[in-house]
């Protein structure tokens, strides 16, 4: 029988597991932009890399909210 | 024996979730980190590219020694470092590194192409900017900054990567 509680914990997990998710897209998107800018650094044109910097950084920082959000819960929990 | 054991070991599978959970998004802000760190690093390098060099200012040729089309070499700015002069059209001069982007081999001027040339895998530079045309090489060559001063050209320093217009 499924109490209010699984219900509960399982809603949380698809949450977690969504959250997982967008961060993993968020370090692809961080890799491919790294990658982009060595290749372009390599051929000369350093013009991407401080757009790409930034945008990065962007994405760290939307991980480390997103991590001190998730810390904040579970000490809840 | 048991009770003793979760004495000791106060932490249930739950609990063990939740810290794994935790542990996993403390290592992917890491490495989100780790290559937000890196591309700001390498920004910074690629603003450090744009920067020009200056060396001590150097002779390296005379005007009336070198007509339209013709081109010779020179070491700037140390004795191991084999550069370009080339007489482009009426008192337009310009000078690059003879050391090819690609592999290091030395670059030849070819007026009746319009462009410097590398023999050892048919690279090709532009003869105005010193961007590549064709062939392996990824990088423009670096540029010599020159100074004409009445018949005589001299370098004042080195031109690397982006300020060269591509
Ligand atoms: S060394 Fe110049 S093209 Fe390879």
């Amino acid at each position: 029988m499924i109490t209010p509680d699984d219900h509960h914990r399982e809603h949380q997990l698809t949450i977690f597991v969504a959250l997982i998710l967008f961060s993993l897209l968020l370090i692809l998107i961080q890799m491919w932009l790294c990658f982009g800018v060595v290749e372009n650094l390599i051929a000369g044109k350093p013009a991407m890399a401080i757009p790409a910097a930034v945008v990065s950084l962007i994405c760290f920082c939307v991980q480390l909210w997103m991590f001190i959000g998730i810390a904040r819960i579970d000490r809840q929990v | 024996m048991d009770q003793q054991l979760k004495t000791d070991f106060p932490v249930d599978w739950v609990d063990d979730n939740y810290v794994s959970r935790r542990d996993l998004f403390k290592f992917l802000t890491l490495v989100s980190g780790a290559l937000a760190v890196g591309s700001a690093g390498m920004a910074f390098v690629g603003r450090s590219d744009r920067e020009t060099l200056n060396f001590d200012r150097q002779l390296i040729g005379k005007v009336s020694d070198l007509p339209v089309g013709a081109s010779q070499t020179f070491t700037y700015p140390r004795q191991e470092d084999l550069c370009l002069l080339i007489h482009l059209s009426q008192g337009q001069f310009v000078a690059y590194s003879r050391r090819c982007t690609h592999l290091s081999c030395p670059v030849d001027y070819q007026a009746q192409n319009n462009r410097i040339f590398c023999p050892c895998h048919n690279g090709a530079f532009n003869e105005e900017t010193g961007a590549v045309l064709q062939g392996p090489p990824r990088r423009p060559l670096p540029k010599i900054v020159l100074e004409v001063r009445g018949d005589e050209i001299y370098a004042t320093g080195v031109t690397t990567r982006s300020e060269i217009e591509l």
